[in-house]
């Protein structure tokens, strides 16, 4: 007994070969039924089917039903249809099945029964699901819904306890799946986005037993669908969960999950790899700035899927964007191998922007900027003025530790001219006019710098807090210092009160400049304030630093501070600040020396000495300790001179623009009785002295 | 208890119904006198949203060169009728933010009084901080060693806490009464994130016109054409889609007329970037919707490979990426189904 599916006729090519449709061990030729069929008399097909194979009204119809779907007749399929009683069919099937479930033990004796029923049931859910099909086609989305939900209905009441693994025959476990697979398109068509999202739900957390392949689908279309459907879901139910298991809590939280499940199927040979898997994961991560992680999900992909120079130029935008710069250089200097592809623009301009923020990498940068611009033809030509642009600024980076002068100046003229290049090519981007303000201003030429800085603040409407910090200390080192505070406190005005720090130290700053310490104190006394209710707010999470990078550190306040107590010989002031700054920074450079400064004016020289050189022990180019040094002993005796001028001038090679470096260095010469050098010194001391900012120009970055 | 709910909810009912004709009379004192259908709508909030035509009469005015003012009617209009808390009015306020952004965006450097324009992206930014809170928006990102409710993992994790990694979709919001320009970047993103958040809703056009903006927010719109002159085959470029863009822009002139180059913070470009990828690859019938999407995303990716941002670069890449990708449609089109379809042929397996 039972229908026997045949599953080799000629169906496929459809039209041309003999259909014949066996049940019940009986066979019949389709073509007289369709004949009948075609004369639109569905119920005299209908009773020859019955007459034919021996069925009961609802499976004939169902099998009419189907018959008419394959030759394409939609419409009259659906007539056919329409004839059954679903519900009172279902709800005969279902005794069988809600019987107890079958205990393992007896299972063989159960079984019959249930190859019985099942072969029923799988009749007619396929036919409720083809008419779902057949609405579809015919663009009724929503009844096409209602109809592939309510095949899922059924399975439910037929199945109370899931779909067992093995007992379900094959026809009908193909028909569920489908269903399940079907329907959350419907719903999408039908524009019924929330019966979508929970159809997905269904299709994911009930037990159909689904094969690998469909389930992936699925999970896949409804990652796509929590990504971009535009539709907020409310967190999945939380019933039937195992206790301790993630639930989503949103649409990228379910997304990711679904993405990360996916891609560990692949990695376990469970799938296919499919490329758009990784891209929505991508997009997923790096929208949530997670790309740390994303790069480690680049280093699981297993080799030969993309190849090796685009994964490096992949993984290291990940660990550039998650600020592990060194990490993604030495990717790309493997992907820039002359063995590899050398000429790549992508990388080559990672690479330059990565160099360009460290002097020290400056002169690799300059390399990668030019291969760059050389490499910028055609397609990528829009690309040469990003390259010039990280050309001047490493140009800009490598002046600044050039050996000497001649280089130095040749350097510099370079890396004006490269920016001057990249404005000609891109004139509306105001950050080029920032980057060639601030390598005027570190050269000194402050006029030029003033200019830019004005334009930067007008072309971007004053919303980039850098270009007032600009502005403000090209002011300051023109000496022009209540304009520098009008431009600060216009600044603080735009600024929202949490990152209002790094305005209040060069407010404090300039204070300090103008020869006020009382109200210096009072805008030191704000940024502390600041600063500790930050800590407080942010202090326990992680992520603060993430988030906020330009933070103003407590450390730099209470090192301020005692500076200028120091200043005052408020020592005992100073000694607690110092105490303060000591206790968040145990090793530092920058304390040691403003002990040793206060040791100093207090004529304990032996301590102030000691002090500088442990400092120098703790931060080999502490420049302000060396020119401490070099000034000490160029005060105790003329012995020690050639000593003191070494120091200085070490202190020069590291920071040119020092200058009480120049100063020392002047009177070292002078009581050695070089007055030619003396005064050249002098002079640039002097000079410098009209152009000293507040606080060094690197500080905006 | 049901007997007081049921006439509540009516009430209810009527009372949003009454507030929603006062709207669009006071509109009507603006704008001029309204269609008749309009004012006697069964559903006047719906139809308000989504009439082309005042949409249209209302944008042309939000783009009127003196348009934004302090005292400028229909900027009040705006903040009242979202100020009104009625989710259905809210919707037709939020319909105008692209264009409100963009007129804003490109008047802020000239100094102008923007009262009006700034007053209402203020109420759109203190509405979502009161809904979330003042709260950041976190994601937790799941460790797949512990079961979820989507699989299910060997090891049995029992009370110890597991590192989960938390990532910041959208950093706390404090209150801000004024608009500072250095946090203008931030509640115009938080604007957009609200827009976002109710995109399922928005009209075509305005997704549309979105879209249209962020080419010139990205500035980036004539090296497109340029690479497209030199290679139409190249990574970015898509040939057929930018002979559409051409059109899209209608010449030089008018864009010049159009919007601008803007700073784009990742504050900025995130929340963009979410939109864009909802109207590219989002369940949208509209093949227009995705070609302006598309020219969309090649700007902003150029845009982001010349601002050096990593994650910028990583985000629109993928977009453009899967943009390429063949659509994962389960249904063929209606026109190829006969015989041959694939249901069809899957089923034919029985008879």
């Amino acid at each position: 007994m039972g229908f026997d599916g045949d599953s080799d006729g000629g169906e496929e090519d459809g039209i041309s070969s003999v259909r014949e449709v066996s049940i019940n061990g009986l066979t019949m030729k389709t073509a007289e039924v369709e004949a009948k069929l075609d004369e639109g008399n569905i119920q005299e097909a209908e009773s020859s089917l019955r007459e034919g194979l021996s069925l009961n009204y609802e499976e004939a119809r169902a099998l009419l039903g189907r018959l008419e779907y394959q030759r394409g007749n939609v419409e009259s399929a659906l007539r056919v249809f329409d004839g059954i009683d679903l519900q009172t069919a279902i709800q005969r099937l279902q005794p069988t099945f809600s019987e107890k479930p079958a205990s393992r033990r007896n299972r063989s004796r159960t079984e019959s029964i249930h190859q019985v029923s099942q072969h029923a049931a799988s009749l007619v859910l396929e036919a409720i699901y083809l008419k779902s099909m057949s609405l579809q086609r015919l663009n009724k989305a929503t009844e096409a819904a209602q109809e592939c939900k309510s095949v899922l209905d059924a399975v439910e009441k037929i199945f109370q306890h899931g779909i067992p693994d093995v007992l379900v025959e094959q026809k009908l476990q193909e028909t569920v799946s489908k269903a399940v697979e079907v329907l959350p398109e419907l719903w999408k068509q039908a524009g019924r986005h929330q019966e979508a999202l929970a159809s997905y739900r269904r299709a994911l957390l009930s037990q159909w037993n689904l094969d690998e392949e469909c389930c992936v689908r699925i999970q896949k279309r409804f990652a796509v669908f929590l990504l971009y459907g535009g539709v907020e879901a409310s967190p999945p139910s939380l019933a039937s969960q195992i206790e301790g298991s993630f639930i989503p809590k949103n649409n990228l939280e379910e997304a990711i999950l679904l993405l990360m499940i996916l891609l560990r199927k692949w990695y376990l040979g469970k799938t296919e790899w499919d490329p758009s898997v990784m891209e929505h994961f991508t997009f997923a991560l790096s929208l949530c700035g997670e790309t740390s992680v994303l790069g480690r999900h680049f280093e699981e992909v297993m080799p030969g899927i993309y190849p090796r120079c685009e994964r490096w130029y992949s993984l290291a935008l990940c660990y550039s964007g998650a600020g592990q710069s060194r990490s993604a250089l030495n990717l790309l200097r493997k992907s820039l191998n002359r063995h590899e592809s050398p000429n790549d623009i992508m990388a080559l301009l990672l690479a330059a922007k990565i160099c360009s923020e460290d002097c020290l990498l400056a002169s690799e940068g300059v390399e990668y900027a030019r291969r760059a611009i050389t490499n910028a033809r055609s397609v990528d030509e829009h690309l040469k003025c990003v390259a010039l642009r990280f050309l001047g600024i490493c140009l800009g980076k490598q002046a600044k530790i050039a050996l000497s002068d001649h280089e130095r100046t040749r350097l510099q003229a370079e890396a004006l001219r490269s920016l001057d290049e990249a404005i000609a090519l891109d004139r509306n981007n105001p950050d080029l006019i920032f980057d060639l303000g601030l390598e005027y201003a570190e050269q000194r030429n402050m006029n030029a710098a003033l200019r830019c800085a004005k334009e930067f603040i007008d072309a971007t409407g004053g919303s980039i807090s850098k270009g007032w910090r600009l502005l403000a200390l090209v002011l300051s080192a023109q000496q022009r210092y209540s304009e520098a505070e009008v431009v600060t406190d216009a600044a603080l005005d735009e600024t929202a009160k949490w990152e209002q720090g790094p305005l209040l130290r060069i407010k404090a700053k300039l204070k300090v400049a103008q020869l006020l310490p009382t109200d210096a104190v009072e805008s030191y006394r704000f940024l502390l304030a600041l600063v500790q209710a930050q800590r407080k707010a942010f202090g326990s999470s992680k992520n603060s630093t993430k988030v906020e990078d330009d933070k103003v550190t407590e450390f730099e306040v209470w090192q301020g501070l005692a500076n200028l107590y120091s200043s005052l010989s408020h020592w005992k002031d100073a000694e607690i600040c110092l105490e303060k700054a000591r206790a968040l920074k145990p090793y530092s450079a920058a304390i040691l020396h403003t002990e040793g400064s206060m040791y100093e004016v207090r004529g304990e020289t032996k301590d102030a000495l000691a002090a500088y050189s442990n400092a120098l022990s703790m931060e080999l180019d502490h420049v302000p300790c060396k020119v401490s040094i070099g000034s000490l002993l160029s005060k105790i005796g003329s012995k020690s001179l050639p000593v003191a001028r070494s120091f200085l001038s070490d202190a020069l090679r590291l920071e040119p623009t020092n200058q009480l470096a120049w100063y020392y260095l002047g009177l070292v010469h002078r009581n050695e009785g070089r007055l030619a050098d003396a005064v050249d010194c002098f002079q640039a001391a002097s000079m410098l002295e009209e152009s000293d900012p507040v606080e060094s120009f690197s500080s905006i970055l | 208890m049901s007997s007081e709910v049921v006439p509540s909810e009516s009430t209810t009912f009527w009372q949003s119904i009454q507030r929603a004709q006062a709207t669009i009379h006071s509109l009507s004192l603006i704008l001029g006198p309204l269609p008749e259908p309009l004012t006697f709508s069964e559903n006047p909030t719906i139809s308000l949203l989504h009439d082309a035509n005042i949409s249209h009469d209302i944008s042309s005015r939000l783009h009127h060169p003196n348009s934004g003012s302090g005292d400028d009617n229909l900027c009040r209009w705006l903040y009242d009728t979202f100020q009104s808390t009625d989710p259905g009015l809210q919707l037709v306020v939020l319909n105008f933010l692209p264009t409100i952004i963009r007129v804003y965006l490109s008047r802020v450097v000239s100094q102008k009084s923007l009262a009006g324009f700034e007053a209402i992206l203020l109420a759109f930014y203190a509405h979502e901080t009161v809904i979330r809170g003042g709260e950041p928006l976190t994601v937790i990102l799941p460790n797949l060693t512990n079961p979820s409710v989507y699989h299910e993992a060997k090891v049995p994790t029992k009370s110890k806490a597991v590192d989960l990694n938390i990532a910041i979709l959208s950093p706390a919001l404090e209150p801000c009464g004024t608009v500072r320009s250095t946090k203008r970047a931030r509640i115009i993103g938080v604007a957009l994130e609200l827009y976002y958040s109710k995109i399922h809703d928005m009209p075509l056009t305005s997704k549309q016109e979105f879209c249209e903006f962020c080419v010139d927010w990205a500035g980036h719109n004539r090296s497109l054409e340029e690479e497209k002159q030199s290679n139409p085959n190249s990574d970015v470029s898509c040939a057929d889609q930018q002979e559409e863009m051409i059109q899209v822009k209608g010449g030089e002139e008018e864009h010049k007329k159009k919007g601008r180059r803007i700073p784009l913070p990742w504050e900025l470009f995130q929340p963009i970037l979410r939109i864009v990828g909802h109207c590219l690859l989002g369940n949208s019938n509209s093949e227009e919707l995705k070609e302006v999407a598309l020219i969309a995303v090649q700007c902003l990716h150029l845009r982001a490979l010349h601002d050096m941002n990593p994650q910028a670069i990583l985000a629109s890449r993928s977009l453009l990426r899967l943009a390429k990708m063949p659509s994962d449609t389960i249904f063929k089109p209606h026109l190829v189904s006969d015989s041959s379809d694939l249901t069809a042929s899957q089923l034919a397996s029985n008879d």
